[in-house]
């Protein structure tokens, strides 16, 4: 199993490995990543060797972009309605519910009986979030962002850490095909399932 | 007079309350759903991503500054802060963390289990763990989904009492002799846990779409789904559900 795990930090993460973002790589992991960067150089690195193909159904994932501009505006605005809610934290008397990959709703909950929706945060690519004392910790992509809530109706951006939340840059599905990313193009936000001609060369 | 008297208590009522929140320790942190990749204990920011436990200390509130980072297996899903441990759940088992010294958690064991999507909530000794089959998180055919009590007395040899059938199984909320389990298109469940280790079904509200839920005690829940918000409160010893409000979706 312990095999299995550092096969899967070479597989998945040798560039994590060779730029040290993975911290727990060893130097001599880094140089096995480098061997394992350089094989798949001009192939995919995502896929795990020992699993056979997955079967090619005509389909494939393509990564949806979005630049570093549109990513890292934020906008504060007042109530709008729940559309696709997520995730809940509560911070009595507020409650947080998630807009998936939009932003933070601010619930006033002093009457649990009367709930009054009274802002909303817009942070492209959010979908968790922390709150103590007057403060909101929410994640913007990779980034880890901090928001002054002491008057829930007036929220500042304080604080912006990059590269938080490390980016997984493969679609979330197992035996799937799909379109190597290109970093050029911008971060990849989301995945959306196209048909496609030949079979591309990245699967997981 | 009568009058008199009656203000006279409610002030002190207030004056007591207001001492109170005077002489509480720092500000509060808040409280996720069992859902949550983020987590706050004291000082500590705790942010899972797929396959590490990452560390912010928020001693200066306003600007975090990154601690540790453990690597753990991939497909980590969830953390769960109870008490001194944090309970991480990932698509393999649970790993269960030392938090005593929340700068610096320390792994105990890693409570393994068959592949799956799985949230974890404490309650004394007993975890309840949800485990859904579907195709982003279960590998292979003919597997189920079920809620599964474990057994912490011993934190370091964790072990599986009871396991029972779910259909859709998402978040989950404990309080007291009660367990709720969100099942996604088939609502909410409402089990009884006056003996830990086996929960009984008592009820199941089909109105709702379910995906998490938090326990605010006391008496009340807060339940998140596709279709909206929904607070419920609850009778503590029969845990029948009122619906308090809802903010439908638009």
């Amino acid at each position: 199993m312990a095999d299995k795990t550092t096969y899967s930090c070479l597989l998945f993460q040798p560039k994590a490995c060779l730029y040290g973002l993975n911290k727990n790589c060893t130097i001599m992991t880094r140089i096995y990543a480098l061997f394992f960067a350089a094989f798949f150089l001009f192939g995919c690195d995502y896929h795990d060797r020992s699993r056979l193909d997955p079967h090619f159904d005509g389909t494939a994932y393509r990564a949806v972009y979005m630049s570093n501009e549109e990513i890292s505006t934020i906008t504060f605005r007042t109530g709008e309605p729940l559309v696709e809610p997520g995730k809940i934290y509560l911070l009595e008397p507020f409650l947080f519910v998630n807009e998936k990959g939009r932003g933070v709703h601010i619930i006033d909950n002093s009457d649990a009986s009367k709930p009054k929706n009274i802002s909303f945060i817009s942070i492209p690519g959010n979908y968790d979030m922390a709150a103590k004392g007057n403060w909101l910790y929410a994640d913007n992509y990779t980034d880890l962002l901090t928001f002054d809530i002491s008057d829930p109706r007036a929220v500042r951006l304080t604080n912006r850490i990059s590269g938080a939340v490390p980016v997984r840059d493969f679609p979330p599905h197992n035996n799937v095909y799909f379109e190597c990313p290109d970093p050029s193009k911008g971060t990849v936000v989301a995945w959306e399932k196209v048909d496609v001609s030949a079979k591309p060369k990245c699967w997981r | 007079m009568k009058k008199i008297f009656v203000i006279l208590v409610v002030l002190a009522v207030a004056q007591a309350c207001q001492t109170d929140k005077s002489m509480s320790v720092g500000p509060e942190s808040g409280k996720g759903g069992s859902m949550a990749r983020f987590a706050i204990n004291g000082n500590s920011l705790y942010i899972v991503d797929n396959q590490s436990l990452h560390l912010y200390d928020i001693s200066t509130p306003d600007t975090p500054k990154k601690g540790s980072s453990k690597s753990l297996g991939i497909g980590i899903e969830t953390i769960y802060p109870y008490q001194n441990n944090l309970f991480i759940g990932a698509q393999d088992g649970m790993y269960i963390f030392n938090n005593t010294d929340p700068s610096n958690p320390k792994l105990i064991t890693k409570y393994q289990h068959v592949q799956s999507c799985d949230p974890v909530v404490v309650q004394g000794n007993y975890a309840y763990v949800t485990l859904r089959s579907g195709a982003t998180c279960r590998n292979g055919n003919g597997t189920t989904s079920s809620l599964d009590v474990v057994d912490l007395s011993d934190l370091s040899y964790p072990r599986m009492l009871h396991t029972q059938n779910m259909l859709t199984p998402y978040g989950l909320g404990v309080s007291g002799k009660f367990l709720f389990v969100c099942e996604g298109t088939h609502g909410l469940k409402t089990f009884d846990i006056r003996n830990p280790h086996l929960p009984v079904l008592l009820n199941q509200n089909t109105g709702l779409h379910a995906y998490d839920v938090i326990v605010r005690n006391p008496g009340a829940l807060i339940v998140i789904g596709e279709k909206g918000l929904y607070q419920f409160g609850f009778d503590e010893n029969a845990g029948e559900l009122e619906l308090l409000s809802q903010i439908p979706v638009q």
